[in-house]
């Protein structure tokens, strides 16, 4: 081998490692395989609760079923930020949080719901556990692959737009006594969402999809604040940080590896 | 009649007015009476001025890109005047209200501000 030719190999090996130093790196800003579906969207809650009856675990897929995004975050006000909402037994019983619905007299498809933290139950009582389950067995009611069993599914479990739109679920925006009538939006024009990378596609951004679960007031301020068009930069590595689209995709809503959900066919390789 | 048997008519006229008097004063009574009950009630009616008020602004919000600058300008007036009377309340009801009011105010200062720039 010549000597040129030696060190154009060398060269080529420098510039090989310092790529894969560099995809490596880029790994980190790549969305992480969401959890399995009956995991994706759990919340445990147990900044207060864990010396006590333990901690609460909350399934997004169990209350999604049955009332909006909007409904909880914005008439019952529940944060969109883990431990923010600074829930206790003490607001549940007057009639705040998960009290607002869990209170043994609203009803939902006319049956009463049982009562979140009653002074009537003592701590010991298995309902205590339907919520505080965490680590504990066989206590929860609801199951998710039974749960779901009949709801249509994607790669990432149930698919709750289609589940939506098809009448197999009907969630309820509005919760006696904590919501007001509202006449239904006219719905806003879908845009696009150009994409800074020729490969993939724009974004088709629908707001009558969105606004079916959150209303106006879930996304706007406080997601995307900026009320001026063309003057933020949305990137997808703000929305693996939780920022933007990641507030609610990655966390609830499906997860930011669908890159067809929202872009489309995607890029080629993509799923 | 069973006052027939044991009392002259007169006396049984007599019970039966003075009854009917009684009767008839009651609410007159109950109400001369029950002052605190009346206040609790005034309280609870000043109460429900300001949680309807709140209602009414708040369910505006899914309308809001419909009005006008002046009518959104109106509404965020209206939040504002309500913070004064959240604040007065008990500590879970003041973070729940204050929560919900700002989502509502936050909402149509966002929808302003965009009718805003868009006359630019």
């Amino acid at each position: 081998m010549k000597r040129n030719e030696r060190g154009l190999l060398l060269l080529m090996l420098v510039c090989g490692i310092l790529f894969l130093v560099n995809a490596a790196k880029a790994q980190v800003y790549l969305p992480k395989a969401p959890p399995e579906p009956s995991e994706y969207g759990k919340v445990i809650l147990d900044t207060y609760s864990a010396a006590g009856p333990g901690g609460v675990v909350f399934d997004h897929w169990l209350h999604r079923s049955m009332f909006t995004c909007r409904v909880c975050h914005v008439d019952v006000g529940f944060a969109m930020q883990a431990k923010a909402t600074g829930i206790r037994a003490s607001t549940n019983r007057e009639g705040f949080h998960c009290g607002a619905c869990h209170d043994g007299k609203k009803l939902y498809e006319g049956k009463p719901i049982f009562p979140a933290c009653s002074d009537a139950v003592s701590g010991s009582d298995k309902q205590c556990d339907r919520c505080h389950s965490l680590g504990k067995k066989g206590v929860r009611k609801y199951e998710y692959k039974d749960f779901v069993a009949k709801l249509p599914k994607d790669m990432y479990g149930v698919n709750w737009q289609v589940a939506e739109q098809s009448g197999a679920i009907k969630p309820l925006d509005f919760v006696e006594g904590i919501s007001v009538k509202k006449p239904a939006m006219k719905s806003r024009e879908d845009f696009f969402v150009k994409s800074g990378y020729s490969w993939v596609h724009p974004i088709a951004f629908s707001h009558e999809k969105h606004v079916i679960w959150n209303g106006c007031e879930l996304c706007h301020p406080e997601i995307f604040p900026t009320a001026q068009k063309g003057t933020t930069h949305y990137s997808m590595f703000y929305n693996i940080e939780g920022r933007y689209c990641g507030a609610c995709h990655g966390k609830v809503a499906f997860p930011l590896n669908y890159c067809r959900g929202c872009h489309g066919n995607g890029p080629l390789w993509a799923p | 009649m069973f006052f027939a048997r044991f009392f002259p008519p007169k006396f049984t006229a007599n019970v039966v007015a003075v009854m009917l008097l009684v009767g008839l004063t009651a609410p007159c009574g109950v109400r001369a009476v029950g002052l605190p009950q009346s206040s609790a009630s005034q309280a609870d009616q000043a109460k429900e001025a300001w949680q309807k008020e709140f209602d009414a602004v708040r369910s505006k919000t899914q309308d809001a890109m419909t009005f006008s600058e002046d009518e959104l300008t109106e509404l965020i007036r209206r939040c504002d005047a309500l913070l004064p009377q959240i604040e007065k309340l008990d500590e879970s009801r003041r973070k729940v209200y204050l929560g919900r009011l700002a989502k509502c105010r936050g909402l149509y200062a966002y929808v302003l501000e965009a009718k805003k720039n868009e006359k630019k």
